[in-house]
């Protein structure tokens, strides 16, 4: 039981908002760093590409942009999973602290991706699996926050909205793969792709930073959503009243 | 298995004695369809090409106005909690409810597809694609539906939110469906989308009664 | 029945279920879904004619021959085969010779006669210089970007 202890200390919403406290200014100034380092470079100063010139510029927005809208869909699921099994209030706090943020991201994917195919493709949308499997992200996400907003009970709420998460979940992979399923427009993957590097050194470090920073700043926004939402849902406890009283000093 | 054959024979009843409930919907199928004809320029052939979209887009709007009194009517008077509660399986009764709703909404669409789409000109090679395609992607069609009419029970104005819950899950089958009856009208075989289909279908009614089920027990938690 | 045996009974659907679903959707996988097709695919096989499709390789160097208006042909090949294409309309701008297409439209006789082409460029990046020592000769760096669907 003893190893335990440290995940039900995390998981009760007191002590996880103090840890929170602790860790996002880490994040969000690492991920200013990053970023200000990634994109700086990735904008001024790697070279241009042999293809496609100045407009894979787009990539350091873009391909942080649509990682995101994956990895934080899984987080969601996985937190919705977790709020459906063992019933934890701080996994269901976190389910709906992170799904405008996956929205937002996906839609920036969407948005840049439409900007980058329109010089590149010919065209700003084509009805391509990779395509329309991210708009169904976006969908995905909406659901989840509509669905969210529908409810008066939160708990009620925090599982219906785990439910469609962890249903809807089927979409990540089909977005993942549709690139190698279906002979798809949108080129593959770069940065995960085995063998010999398809992108240069000094394309590449900028690209990792952006894409780093990217995901810290996306923790830093989600911890602070997250906390928020925790006093909302604890508010009239104690310690959320010891909060108050000690922030108003 | 005699639980699922009696809420069978229960909903088939309780249709036949509100038979406006079910035949409203396909009136509204019938008459979507139709008035795209009308809209369109008369024997214009542009319309065949759309022939496919618009009998698919048409059999989703017609189940979305059924998904809001799926299970409403059951939670309100009650008998869905005694469900929740009986011996038989939520998984198996949400199965069984969802069938029926096939039977009343889905299969007719399937019947009244040929001649609709006879009356958008749609040339006869494509045809079989669109018959198969909806009586595979019709009962998708239920099924998805009703995990999202579940999810929604306990809502108050559910109504608006079904189609935002159900329309992007829904993509897929709409896709391939129509691209289905596309192919065959080309020539080409429109086996893949199909088997595609048949493959979805299999995969909801595995997991969908389940997650269904889970979904209405959250509802009197 | 008892619980396990219900139990057992639920898994036991469970499996079937997914393994049926896994089946169908491998058949529908192995069977061209998105009728995308190659050059070689096309020489290969009976395509009906007027069948809309999608055809996708690499334009061939040197074969791009504009026409009157925005008439363009081209010669769109993969690692075998080549296949020569009438498009009429406004190119993007990544299309050029050596760099992949993706042409939606059908075939009129031994043409195929595309009513949209878009480029495809691929997953590597990196500078002109670094890239003119990579291409080979022929400038098919990346044929295999396309891949031919099989069965």
């Amino acid at each position: 039981m003893s190893s335990w202890t440290w995940f039900h200390r995390l998981a009760s919403p007191p002590s996880f908002y103090r840890l929170a406290d602790r860790l996002a200014p880490w994040l969000g100034w690492l991920s200013l760093a990053l970023l200000a380092y990634g994109w700086i470079n990735g904008l001024f100063f790697a070279p241009e590409d042999y293809q496609q010139k100045d407009a894979y510029r787009i990539i350091y927005v873009h391909v942080p942009a649509a990682a995101l809208s994956l990895s934080l869909y899984v987080g969601m699921a996985v937190a919705g999973f977790v709020a459906l099994v063992w019933r934890m209030k701080l996994a269901e706090s976190a389910l709906i602290a992170i799904a405008p943020v996956g929205a937002s991201f996906t839609a920036l994917a969407l948005v840049t991706g439409m900007l980058w195919g329109k010089p590149m493709w010919g065209a700003y949308w084509v009805w391509d699996a990779r395509l329309t499997s991210e708009l169904v992200l976006l969908f995905l996400y909406l659901g989840v926050i509509g669905l969210w907003q529908a409810f008066e009970d939160p708990r009620a709420a925090a599982r219906a909205c785990a439910l469609l998460a962890v249903v809807g979940v089927i979409n990540v992979p089909i977005v993942k793969y549709s690139v190698d399923w279906w002979n798809s427009l949108h080129q593959g993957s770069t940065i995960l792709k085995m063998g010999k590097p398809s992108i240069t050194a000094a394309m590449a470090y900028p690209l990792f930073a952006s894409l780093i920073g990217s995901y810290l700043f996306a923790g830093y926004v989600v911890l602070h959503r997250l906390q928020n939402e925790l006093l909302l849902r604890e508010g009239g406890t104690a310690w959320v009243r010891e909060l108050m009283g000690k922030s108003r000093v | 298995m005699s639980a699922v054959l009696a809420i069978l024979t229960r909903e088939l009843r309780l249709a036949l004695r509100s038979r406006m409930d079910w035949l409203l919907p396909l009136l509204f199928f019938v008459m979507v369809v139709l008035l795209f004809g009308l809209g369109a320029r008369p024997n214009d052939p542009v319309l065949a090409g759309f022939a496919p979209s618009i009998l698919w887009v048409g059999a989703l709007l017609s189940m979305l106005l059924t998904l809001d009194r799926l299970f409403r009517a059951d939670y309100e008077d009650g008998t869905l909690e005694q469900l929740c509660l009986a011996e038989a399986p939520l998984g198996l009764t949400v199965a069984a409810k969802l069938a029926a709703h096939w039977l009343l909404t889905g299969l007719p669409l399937v019947l009244l597809a040929a001649p609709l789409a006879v009356a958008l000109q749609l040339p006869a090679a494509g045809l079989p694609a669109l018959v198969w395609g909806l009586a595979l992607g019709t009962p998708v069609l239920s099924f998805v539906g009703g995990f999202a009419a579940a999810l929604t029970v306990a809502l108050p104005r559910a109504g608006l939110l079904l189609p935002l819950l159900v329309l992007p899950l829904l993509a897929p089958v709409l896709i391939f469906g129509a691209g289905a009856v596309r192919a065959a009208l080309g020539g080409l075989d429109a086996a893949a989308p199909l088997y595609f289909l048949a493959a979805v279908l299999v995969l909801c009614l595995t997991l969908v009664p389940w997650a269904a089920a889970a979904a209405l027990r959250n509802a009197f938690e | 029945m008892t619980k396990r045996q219900k139990r057992m009974a639920a898994v036991l659907l469970l499996l079937v279920g997914l393994s049926v679903a896994a089946v169908l959707g491998f058949t529908a996988f192995s069977k061209n879904m998105m009728y995308f097709q190659t050059p070689s695919d096309i020489a290969a096989g009976q395509l009906p004619e007027g069948a809309r499709i999608r055809l996708g390789g690499l334009v061939e160097k040197g074969s791009v021959q504009r026409g009157d208006g925005l008439v363009v042909n081209f010669s769109v090949a993969d690692c075998d085969a080549n296949l020569p294409v009438r498009y009429e309309g406004i190119l993007p701008d990544l299309f050029r010779e050596g760099q992949g297409v993706v042409a939606m439209g059908h075939m009129e006789g031994k043409t195929f006669v595309a009513d949209e082409v878009l480029a495809k460029h691929d997953e590597n990046y990196m500078p002109p210089e670094l890239a003119e020592k990579l291409t080979t000769p022929d400038g098919k760096h990346s044929c295999a970007q396309f891949k031919s669907m099989g069965g």
